[in-house]
């Protein structure tokens, strides 16, 4: 028999409550029931990182993490980026390096490197490395990803 | 087993946490950070009924040295570990390992606890463990069990942890100043792989030119982390040379019993832990003394 659950958390700043199956996954609950649909699935193994969610603060893979395990959680979604309708220096950089082809992987990829840049302003090309080995891209050879993450730095100052 | 059919109980103190765990023991799994067991309900290699969510229960998320010794709350996160001041000085074995356990995102939810119980033969963070000669400290209702880490593995993906325990916390000797240890993973690629082969080295009670007490652990070499007792005994009490050093290393595979699987043929897992091994002592020493 179906079992739910109520389970209540803040999203992109809102606090939000969801009836859902406690077993589901974090991505499955805001992508299929909160249309939430920047975070994706690719490997299902927390190897590709397309599924990338901030929670309180962190990166975490929303595809091996239960919607249970997100109760009284601060969670962001590359949608809760941008403040007061502008994107944030990140999402800007990568438009302007053009740091995309197919975008499916740059969701998450954006995430990862907005905690970076929080965490650690000032972030040497290794760590910026480091913080994306995460998050696999098959198309553009992480070239103008990286240079998009090191411009950003920059002009956050 | 259907997920939306799987009922998840969440409690928030360990106490809470015993009560359900003993109430429900005989349908009823832990899940930790969750990063292995989800994929494990995914495939159906797990079916159970209920989940116990122990990921709030804060009681288990403390790194604390007290007397020279670390003691590490089960539901630490790899994280935790790396960030932690104690584990630096005292264990950067461990430090070392956690790095390498898959990237950023697993590292802020994986925990210690939870790579334990999930008991894979390549689990990062057990060579280490190994080598310090950790003590598994579990907890059901009505009491604790100390159990020295080589018990508490008892075969291939098998504890010692009964139904209505969990774990709590691990503790060890931290290293002290004079002693030498390192870790080498070696993976298909730098970042976010699953070992091939891992060794944990640790050199303790220092002489004048050698170690009374040497610890080799060896990773996804056998159904479980084994320790190399031929290459350690090699090492005990004797003066470390740059020869020694290699004649030591080769007898390491003779404790492994690698298999062949996606990762790599056992062939070339035996051949290629004499090197790394090798690799792992001589980084360890040299970090000290030189050879």
């Amino acid at each position: 028999m179906r079992v739910e659950h109520k389970i209540s958390f803040k999203l992109n700043g809102k606090s939000i409550t969801v009836k859902c199956p406690p077993a589901y996954t974090l991505l499955e609950v805001l992508r299929d029931q909160l249309q939430v649909t920047g975070p994706k699935e690719d490997c299902a193994k927390g190897e590709c990182g397309a599924c990338t969610v901030l929670m309180n603060g962190q990166p975490i893979c929303s595809c091996l993490m239960l919607v249970s395990q997100a109760e009284g959680s601060n969670i962001i979604t590359s949608e809760g980026l941008a403040r007061g309708g502008m994107l944030n220096e990140v999402q800007k950089a990568f438009i302007d390096h053009g740091a995309v082809q197919c975008g499916h992987c740059i969701p998450g990829m954006i995430v990862s490197a907005s905690a970076l840049l929080t965490g650690n302003p000032k972030p040497t090309k290794a760590d910026i490395k480091n913080a994306l080995s995460g998050n696999l891209c098959r198309c553009t050879g992480y070239t103008k990803i990286i240079a998009a993450v090191e411009d950003a730095a920059k002009k956050r100052g | 087993m259907k997920r939306s059919e799987i009922d998840v109980l969440s409690p928030h103190t360990l106490e809470e946490a015993l009560a359900l765990l003993q109430q429900h023991q005989k349908d009823i799994k832990i899940i930790a950070g969750g990063s292995d067991i989800i994929i494990q309900l995914r495939d159906g290699v797990v079916k159970t009924e209920k989940l116990l969510n122990i990921f709030a229960v804060k009681d288990l998320r403390f790194i604390e040295e007290r007397d020279g010794r670390i003691h590490i709350g089960s539901l630490s996160t790899y994280t935790d570990i790396i960030r932690s001041q104690h584990i630096k000085r005292h264990a950067w074995i461990l430090v070392e390992a956690a790095r390498q356990i898959g990237a950023t995102q697993l590292q802020n939810t994986a925990t210690i606890g939870g790579n334990l119980g999930n008991a894979s033969p390549a689990a990062d963070s057990l060579p280490p463990l190994y080598a310090l000669g950790a003590i598994i400290v579990t907890r059901n209702k009505s009491g604790r069990r100390e159990i020295p880490i080589e018990k508490f593995f008892i075969g291939y993906r098998k504890t010692a942890l009964k139904s209505d325990e969990l774990i709590e916390e691990i503790y060890f000797d931290g290293l002290a100043r004079n002693d030498a240890g390192s870790y080498l993973k070696l993976g298909l690629r730098k970042a976010n792989a699953i070992s091939i082969v891992d060794v944990a080295v640790i050199l303790r009670d220092k002489r004048r030119d050698s170690y009374g007490n040497v610890k080799v652990a060896l990773g996804a070499a056998a159904p479980t982390i084994v320790r190399a007792h031929r290459c350690e005994q090699a090492l005990i009490g004797k003066r470390l040379t740059d020869k020694l050093l290699r004649e030591a290393a080769k007898l390491a595979s003779q404790d492994a019993s690698p298999i062949t699987d996606i990762r790599s043929s056992a062939e070339y897992r035996r051949k290629v832990l004499g090197s790394l091994v090798y690799q792992a002592l001589h980084k360890a020493v040299l970090r000290r003394d030189g050879v």
